[in-house]
């Protein structure tokens, strides 16, 4: 309501100043300038000092009543406030030149750049650490199923024997960090870097004579080398068994072992993972074909609850990183998260979901003097704007705006 | 000599020995030949505006002056030929520039530039047998360059007023029959459908009332918020324009835009109350007259290009 009392009183303003213009085209005669007698006019010392915005608060007073009435001395000091901004930003760069290292230094380090840089390292820090654990969580998974060829190879039948040399290698890079307060982690890393190229170079000669099934040690590389991970999996095993019949799996499958389905599990689950991250890529080219029908080219009859439901269990941690920027899987409404707030995608638009689609939004054009005053007003504002393309309709402070 | 006249005329003497410390060239000038001249900035600065101001805002007025910009005036003022040079070298290319922005064309700023030098030398002689230049104007309160550009500026509107009084009857009678033939053909508004929106909306809704109480309003606005008003609307200034001659920022100029808004709402309601308005009456006039301005917005905007073009047209 206020914001339209306001949007009548502009529009009342524009028209009354457009009269005034026209009245002034209709009425040139005199000075030629359309300027209201005025009894004096400021000298060139007191423009200047005005539009330099040195004039004493007193004086300046006297000069803005001038100023708002008379035309002639306001469009001067207008000339000269822009002209002593353009050599304000002209000079700027000489004086930055001259600073001295010091004074570099301890412009760095000054409490008005202090004030965005701690908040942005820190922010820049838990964002690279959160990375680097995620990195981790998925690494280990990717690198256990790497090295179950080797294993397999190795030693198929040794499943709940000692641990081999190979095995507690491998176990010593799946778990680098538990291990570094144990062992130099020079060594370790050669280590690693040494069992995995043994083991790529096995999975190759394995395949190569054709032993199908090299994968399935992998579950005894893990379970001897993670003694974690075989309780998790069993505690897991009851939803993941029924999947080779749900899915109508070769009759051979069904007879596997419970270390094979475990290793069948292992060997799917990276298979997956790029297949997800396949479609993803091909989403961001291409956005329409995020809805299409072919968006996998797994079937999603019997195996897409199976697949959820790994998603939800076993690579909870993966989906991290993905978290701000999903699809709904029942609506298949596609939903980013900016500043705090949720967005939906509909059409072109990205909507908030506080948005109340009865409530009329003020439309704001992203450059234009409202939007700038607006982020002026609002940083988030502008962080939401920047990072949703195209028209963004958001609710900020019980107001509803819509930038596009 | 009263006691404060004493304490304000050595507070003078010590800022001119202030000066002339700070000054990095002080063309050999004594705290005598600067003291006229802070004596003439202090009152027409503080002492007019506030006679019993505090010695502290005096001292601290006078350390604000530019010092090299003051004493290079000075000292060019004293007939100072090395002043003068380095004067001429220093702010030449400022002066050229100023009279290039003031003039519509080359050889016009060059005219402009050259007649500013003889304006601030002087053509005529004072009593004392010194050149009467604009140099005795400055008060080394803003900066020289700042200053001179103003000079400049002041200088065109000058030649300006001068040149318009010569053609004036002959631009006058081509803008009456232009203006005559426009409403006579409906071409000012651009598009031919309507004389004038806003007349016709004027006529329908009682909007020139609500105009004249809008005009009324405006004038009972302080000075800053009508000089606020004045820029963005008026003179077409954006926002940072508009708030950077106010000494604010743009986000602030734009909440105070939006107080005025309010205020001048307020204003008006209740002028047209006491005209014998009702509350009704004027809101759905308010919104009816914003609906049609609002209808008819592209159109004014294209009007707005059509009038530039044609006083382009008449001026060029």
């Amino acid at each position: 309501m206020k914001q339209a009392n306001n949007n009548e009183v502009d529009l009342l303003l524009r028209s009354l100043a457009r009269g005034r213009d026209e009245s002034a085209l209709q009425n040139r005669s005199g000075s030629g300038d359309g300027n209201r007698a005025t009894s004096y006019h400021l000298d060139a010392d007191e423009l200047n000092s005005y539009a330099e915005g040195v004039v004493p608060a007193s004086a300046r007073a006297r000069y803005t009543e001038h100023l708002a009435d008379c035309d002639a001395c306001r469009g001067i000091v207008v000339s000269l406030t822009s002209a002593a901004g353009a050599a304000i930003r002209s000079e700027a760069p000489e004086q930055k030149g001259g600073l001295a290292f010091w004074q570099k230094l301890g412009s760095l380090f000054s409490p008005a750049v202090l004030r965005y840089a701690v908040p942005a390292l820190v922010l820049t820090a838990v964002i690279g650490i959160s990375l680097l654990a995620m990195w981790q969580q998925r690494r280990q998974p990717e690198f256990i199923a790497q090295n179950q060829p080797a294993d397999s190879s190795t030693s198929t039948g040794q499943l709940g024997q000692t641990e081999s040399p190979t095995n507690q290698s491998t176990n010593e890079a799946s778990s680098t960090i538990q291990k570094r307060s144990e062992s130099p982690a020079a060594t370790d890393l050669f280590k690693e870097k040494n069992n995995l190229q043994d083991d790529k170079t096995r999975v190759a000669q394995g395949a190569g004579t054709g032993t199908g099934e090299v994968a399935r040690g992998a579950p005894t590389a893990k379970s001897a080398g993670q003694p974690e991970e075989p309780t998790s999996q069993l505690e897991l095993r009851p939803s993941y068994a029924p999947e080779p019949k749900a899915a109508a799996a070769p009759p051979a499958a069904a007879t596997l072992s419970e270390a094979d389905k475990s290793t069948q599990l292992a060997k799917e689950q990276p298979a997956k993972r790029e297949d997800q991250e396949r479609q993803r890529d091909v989403g961001k080219n291409t956005p329409s074909a995020e809805h299409g029908p072919n968006r996998s080219a797994a079937p999603r009859t019997a195996g897409a609850p199976l697949s959820n439901r790994r998603l939800d269990g076993l690579s909870a941690g993966r989906r991290g990183p993905y978290g701000q920027d999903k699809k709904d899987k029942a609506g298949e409404v596609e939903t980013r998260t900016v500043s705090g707030r949720r967005f939906a995608r509909e059409g072109n638009a990205w909507v908030d979901t506080s948005y109340d689609s009865s409530r009329t939004p003020i439309k704001v054009a992203r450059g234009s003097e409202q939007f700038r005053a607006l982020v002026a007003d609002e940083p988030e504002l502008r962080a939401i704007a920047e990072q949703l393309n195209g028209v963004v309709i958001v609710v900020w402070k019980n107001r509803a705006y819509r930038i596009q | 000599m009263s006691q404060r006249t004493e304490q304000i005329e050595k507070l003078f003497a010590e800022g001119a020995r202030r000066l002339l410390a700070r000054a990095a060239d002080n063309h050999s000038l004594t705290g005598e030949a600067l003291i006229p001249r802070i004596r003439a900035a202090v009152g027409k600065y503080v002492l007019r505006d506030d006679p019993q101001a505090a010695p502290e805002v005096v001292k601290d007025f006078i350390d604000k002056l530019q010092a090299d910009d003051l004493c290079l005036i000075v000292a060019c003022e004293q007939g100072n030929q090395k002043a003068w040079s380095d004067l001429v070298e220093r702010f030449s290319t400022t002066v050229r520039s100023a009279a290039r922005s003031a003039s519509s064309n080359e050889e016009g700023a060059e005219d402009l530039a050259q007649s500013i030098w003889a304006e601030l030398h002087g053509l005529r002689v004072r009593d004392d047998g010194k050149p009467a230049g604009k140099l005795a104007y400055y008060s080394g309160r803003g900066s020289l360059a700042g200053w001179l550009r103003a000079v400049v500026a002041q200088l065109a509107v000058d030649q300006h007023r001068k040149q318009s009084r010569l053609v004036q009857t002959e631009e006058d009678a081509d803008f009456d029959r232009i203006i005559q033939h426009g409403q006579e053909e409906n071409t000012w508004s651009g598009h031919g459908e309507a004389v004038n929106p806003e007349l016709e909306i004027s006529k329908k809704l009682a909007g020139a009332e609500m105009q004249k109480a809008l005009a009324t309003s405006i004038k009972q606005l302080s000075a800053e918020d009508r000089l606020l008003v004045k820029l963005y609307y008026f003179d077409g200034l954006r926002l940072r324009e508009a708030g950077a001659v106010l000494g604010v920022h743009e986000a602030t100029a734009s909440r105070r835009l939006t107080r005025v808004h309010a205020e001048l709402r307020q204003q008006v309601e209740r002028i047209l109350t006491d005209q014998g308005w009702t509350k009704p009456e004027t809101e759905r006039a308010f919104s009816e007259v914003a609906l049609h301005l609002e209808a008819d917005i592209e159109p004014l905007l294209a009007t707005e290009g059509v009038l530039m073009k044609k006083e382009n047209e008449i001026a060029g």
